[in-house]
């Protein structure tokens, strides 16, 4: 009889046989066919901390992270030391709130096949709707899933469910059993088997295999003439249906060129016509100013044609010594209207001369009318005089006495508030407080 | 064909991160080496009641 030591030896080869088998079939994706050989690696040797590691993590792979948990926790009890599980669980404890979301998942899906096992099929698929989309590598949820889809024969959708496992998975059992009857019912068996059917069909030429050369046959007379007449049914098709429509478009292309030049033509006159139009528009508005101008000019009253001759009035007035006649055409001249700096020199001299005498002659022309009764005339010398020196209170005054008398208490009255503000103490302003009434 | 009820029977709970205390404790480590040795320690005493 073979000693213990054998024994556990030989059991230790062994579970490192299944491991090698296990990791294999894990690099692959085969994740149900590598847990099997794993289950049997840890069967003959629970030492075995690779598989046990492998295991666990295979189980969090596919979504059971309890699974991968118990694992990973016996196989850091059973070799404390230099242990990836310990890693491993370092890092699923460490992220907070991880463990909480995973049995949230976990307790979910719990739900949901209890509910799918007791008649309620909707409420279980929007169930596991939420389960896998939080934890999309669940493949109990996927599985379970796809086969109430299945139920409610809605194959596309159980299909989807289906590929995501196989994703995971590659070897799912159930799952590609599942897929095969998916795909039996959406016609994608079909397509596929047609697929496979072209992709192996080609038949590979043996050494005994034989060409047969075609036979050569004379044509007798009337098949001669058929052959001619389909020959030319086949060139004038060949004309019809190759040649004319590469013509016509060569023509298309040629006429759109044409019309492409000729539109351009007609763009450009257009452009020109519009540039003249623009050009007359700025003549026609130049012309309408020079002839404004020119009215300007010529205006009877307020020109500054009008005005030269204002003011040669005035000069000949002057020289005729009537010194009312020249303060009368001023006060009804505009000056600034007379540019001229040598005309500005005369009538500069002028202005002094009104501003110390003429005002009077006005006020007096104002007083004579106002006691003509001419209220209107002596108003507008009175106006006439303000206008040559504005600071005058005794014409304020006057003026304001007339509209008074005329009834126009407002103007009257502003007119007397102008005389008190200007010098409070003075005679004029005592009477035009009187004149107010204070 | 898939007998809907059937597959569904098949589907087990999902083990929740809560009862992965009692799993651990509930865990059969029993491998192949264990029964060897229990099998040859049965053989040896066996061979000396025998004796």
């Amino acid at each position: 009889m073979s000693k213990p030591k054998d024994y556990t030896e030989r059991c230790r080869l062994i579970s490192n046989a299944f491991y090698n088998q296990g990791l294999e079939k894990a690099q692959i994706r085969d994740l149900t066919g590598a847990s099997l050989c794993l289950k049997r690696s840890l069967a003959f040797d629970k030492y075995n901390t690779d598989a046990r590691n492998l295991l666990g993590l295979i189980y969090y792979e596919i979504g059971e992270t309890a699974e991968a948990l118990v694992q990973w926790v016996l196989s850091s009890n059973l070799k404390q030391d230099h242990n990836r599980a310990t890693y491993y669980l370092h890092e699923l404890q460490g992220e907070p709130g991880k463990l909480e979301d995973e049995s949230i998942h976990i307790r979910r899906y719990n739900q949901a096949l209890s509910q799918a096992q007791n008649d309620n099929s909707d409420l279980a698929i929007l169930q596991l709707g939420r389960v896998v989309e939080h934890k999309p590598n669940f493949v109990k949820a996927h599985m379970l899933l796809a086969l109430l889809h299945i139920g409610q024969e809605n194959y596309a959708k159980a299909g989807q469910s289906l590929y995501r496992v196989l994703q995971i998975d590659k070897n799912h059992p159930k799952a590609l059993w599942y897929m095969s009857i998916v795909k039996s019912h959406t016609g994608r068996a079909d397509v596929e088997k047609r697929k496979l059917k072209n992709a192996f069909s080609h038949h590979q030429m043996q050494d005994d295999d034989i060409i047969l050369p075609p036979t050569y046959r004379e044509s007798t007379g009337w098949q001669m003439i058929l052959h001619i007449a389909v020959g030319l049914a086949m060139g004038v098709a060949v004309i019809f249906f190759l040649v004319m429509p590469a013509r016509e478009q060569e023509m298309n292309g040629i006429h759109n060129q044409e019309m492409n030049e000729v539109l351009e033509q007609v763009n450009q006159k257009s452009m020109t016509i519009d540039q003249l139009k623009a050009d007359a528009a700025a003549m026609e508005t130049e012309r309408d100013a020079a002839v404004a101008n020119l009215q300007t000019i010529l205006d009877e009253n307020g020109g500054v044609l009008s005005q030269y001759q204002q003011l040669a009035h005035i000069l000949h007035a002057y020289k005729v010594d009537d010194f009312q006649t020249a303060v009368e055409l001023y006060a009804d001249m505009d000056p600034t209207m007379i540019t001229d700096e040598a005309m500005q020199a005369i009538i500069a001299e002028i202005r002094k001369d009104m501003e110390e005498r003429g005002y009077q002659v006005l006020a007096d022309l104002g007083n004579r009318a106002r006691d003509a009764g001419q209220a209107e005339q002596a108003l507008a010398y009175y106006q006439k005089s303000l206008n040559i020196k504005a600071d005058n209170p005794q014409v304020i005054y006057d003026m304001a006495m007339v509209y008074q008398n005329r009834g126009e208490e407002d103007a009257a009255n502003e007119l007397f508030g102008q005389v008190i503000m200007n010098d409070p103490d003075s005679e004029l302003a005592a009477r035009a407080k009187e004149a107010r009434g204070y | 064909m898939i007998n809907f009820e059937e597959e569904l029977s098949h589907f087990k709970p999902s083990l929740e991160v809560e009862e992965v205390e009692d799993a651990i404790v509930d865990s059969d480590l029993t491998d192949m080496a264990d029964i060897m040795m229990a099998l040859v320690r049965e053989g040896s005493e066996k061979k000396r009641s025998n004796e």
